[in-house]
């Protein structure tokens, strides 16, 4: 692989402008979840960043432009990589840096470059492609088990509706209590909404767009985006923080246009249903609740007071907070596509998140992620430390009572 | 007629210039060259408003992202960046002739700012090396603070202890601005200040010109997320 080509290619031009404006102060190094976890400052943001300037300096600095373009030491590449692919691309460092520099947005975009050049994506992450060209999902599962195991017959499902309800692929196959909560909340509503036929809802393209693997992201998407709108779709409603992400952020230039529909994150329909009193909480709950904000939905997309509105709508709750919520949360360890690499570091965050519930007295930790959910419950086999994990629609669901 | 020391003074400082004004002329190819222009983000508010430029203005101005997430480094640091920009105004003098009245009346907090720099960079150096668990290294930051430091540390000698010629170092420096190279100013201090100024050059942080227009995209952005999910 020829290693002396411009490293700056895919990169917007205010991406270009972050890199220089990266002071290497190292403030981030305090809120970033991987360096709880593994205290190693080499996969460090600041760390990345100097890498990659330094690969910018060797193809287009004045020696470069002068003589020729420098062959990159492959170590640093390596080294490189290993940290970007390491990173849950969780955003905290952004959040929290002194410059504001967008990271959540720009390390998937060091990512498309590092595969460009045919050195990303690293491990299983690599299969994702053709599992989707074949499959549908990241997962290789089969199209006919991705509603049947979780999607109860009493729920009517409409062919055409303005409502549309995407899934998922991680909530489908990883996250089915969270899913099925909420298709029965949705249902409650009584409004019809619908849902594509299993095979037709395909992955919405965040884990190909968060590894650096866009080439299909076009297809995918103009499939989804069709196929919601021919069947009179109006509002697409989705739970996933991911999938949420991409289709508000991503979809509308990768379908080309506009899109035909609004986007929606469930509990915002869940919280105006209440509000108008087209969704009623029957049953009461005493228990003392924790909610982690996914970082998608909160430094991804805002959606940091729906969540909320929906939990303090039941009956008897008490909510109680992390140390860091809403737009400086935590992350749980799931994001980024790292966990099903980093494995170890995923657990430890996970428990991290865990011990920080059980520590403020929480009788339940609610999630919002099907990643998070599936990975924060893996965390918790085998650590000392216990506490029911509940998905907000999961919860919700079972208490609106019988009928 | 400058003297051989005065001549590589001379040389070495169009050298620094022209490094550092390479390096400028090299990033903002870069950055006009982008293939991706325009930010297609749609969470970019359809247009912009007072608060974005108010709110840029204040990061800018007071670090106020710095503030938020720490609040002790800011002090420091906000002072470090505030009392370097004033000793840099008030070394106008020795470039400009005549000397603006503005220049002429801020020279005492020019010189007050001179004791903030150093007080104030000797608690961020404090700060990042000895507090909190995790550090990062940044051997470039820690030159060119380093830099900064000796060359405060000189220059406050000098004010105080071993004062050059002040009439000699103008029309040194004046040299240098016009091409017409005057005596280098006695004293090994003044030589040693203005050597370190020259090596810091070629070095200013990127960051200076870049992190508003940075600062600027990051208040679009905050405000931006308000109006992604929700109606417009």
């Amino acid at each position: 692989m020829k290693n002396k080509g411009p490293f700056t290619g895919g990169l917007s031009q205010i991406q270009l402008i972050e890199l220089d404006a990266c002071t290497q102060c190292g403030e981030c190094l305090k809120f970033c979840p991987v360096q709880d976890v593994t205290g190693n400052p080499l996969v460090s943001p600041p760390e990345k960043i100097r890498l990659f300037r330094e690969f910018i300096k060797a193809t287009e600095g004045l020696k470069a432009r002068l003589f020729k373009p420098s062959e990159i030491d492959p170590k640093l590449l390596e080294d490189f990589v290993k940290a970007v692919y390491e990173c849950t691309t969780c955003g905290a460092c952004g959040e929290n840096c002194p410059v504001g520099i967008f990271t959540q947005r720009l390390w998937p975009m060091l990512r498309k470059e590092m595969v460009r050049r045919g050195l990303g994506p690293i491990g299983i992450q690599a299969k994702m492609p053709e599992a989707i060209r074949r499959t549908g999902n990241p997962y290789e599962k089969p199209a006919a088990e991705r509603f049947s195991p979780w999607l109860p017959e009493d729920v009517k499902i409409s062919e055409y509706a303005a409502i549309g309800y995407y899934a998922g692929c991680t909530g489908a196959y990883e996250a089915q209590p969270m899913v099925r909560g909420d298709v029965l909340v949705l249902n409650a509503i009584g409004e019809p909404f619908m849902m594509l036929p299993p095979e037709e809802e395909v992955c919405c393209g965040f884990p190909l767009f968060i590894t650096g693997q866009h080439e299909m992201l076009e297809d995918l998407v103009k499939r989804l985006v069709d196929a919601y709108a021919s069947r009179g779709v109006k509002t697409l409603i989705c739970s996933c923080p991911c999938c949420v992400n991409i289709m508000a952020r991503d979809w509308p230039l990768l379908y080309g246009k506009d899109l035909p529909f609004a986007i929606r994150h469930i509990t915002q329909s869940v919280a105006a249903a209440i509000k108008d009193n087209r969704l009623t909480i029957k049953e009461e709950l005493r228990e003392r609740i924790i909610y982690h904000d996914p970082c998608y939905l909160s430094r991804g997309v805002g959606i940091i007071e729906e969540p909320r509105e929906v939990l303090r709508s039941i009956p008897g709750i008490e909510l109680v907070e992390f140390d860091r919520h809403g737009l400086n949360s935590r992350c749980c360890g799931s994001g980024g596509a790292a966990r099903k690499v980093f494995q170890e570091n995923a657990i430890a965050m996970g428990r991290l998140t865990i011990d920080e519930a059980v520590e403020k007295k929480a009788d339940k930790l609610v999630l919002g992620c099907p990643a998070c959910y599936a990975k924060v419950n893996e965390a918790m086999e085998g650590h000392d430390k216990k506490i029911p994990i509940v998905d907000i629609m999961e919860l919700l669901s079972g208490l609106l009572g019988k009928g | 007629m400058a003297s051989s020391t005065g001549l590589f003074l001379l040389l070495l400082a169009y050298m620094m210039y022209g490094a550092f004004m390479v390096r400028l002329f090299i990033h903002g190819r870069i950055w006009l060259r982008a293939t991706v222009r325009h930010d297609t983000d749609p969470s970019r508010p359809p247009s912009e408003s007072c608060d974005i430029w108010a709110r840029t203005f204040l990061d800018v101005l007071f670090f106020r992202r710095l503030f938020t997430s720490d609040k002790i480094l800011w002090p420091g640091s906000w002072l470090f960046h505030l009392s370097f920009l004033f000793v840099m105004l008030r070394h106008l003098r020795y470039f400009l002739e005549p000397v603006p009245d503005c220049v002429t009346a801020m020279q005492p907090f020019g010189v007050f700012a001179g004791y903030v720099l150093l007080l104030a960079l000797a608690s961020v150096l404090c700060i990042r090396l000895f507090s909190g668990k995790k550090r990062y290294v940044s051997y470039s930051n820690y030159f060119i603070l380093s830099l900064i430091l000796l060359i405060s540390l000189s220059g406050i000698l000098m004010r105080n202890f071993f004062r050059p010629n002040l009439l000699e170092v103008k029309s040194f420096s004046l040299g240098i601005l016009t091409f017409s190279p005057e005596a280098l100013p006695s004293g090994n201090l003044f030589i040693v200040h203005f050597l370190l100024a020259l090596l810091l050059v070629p070095y200013i942080p990127s960051h200076i010109f870049a992190a508003p227009l940075v600062l600027l995209d990051a208040a679009r952005r905050e405000k931006g997320l308000g109006i992604i999910m929700h109606e417009k």
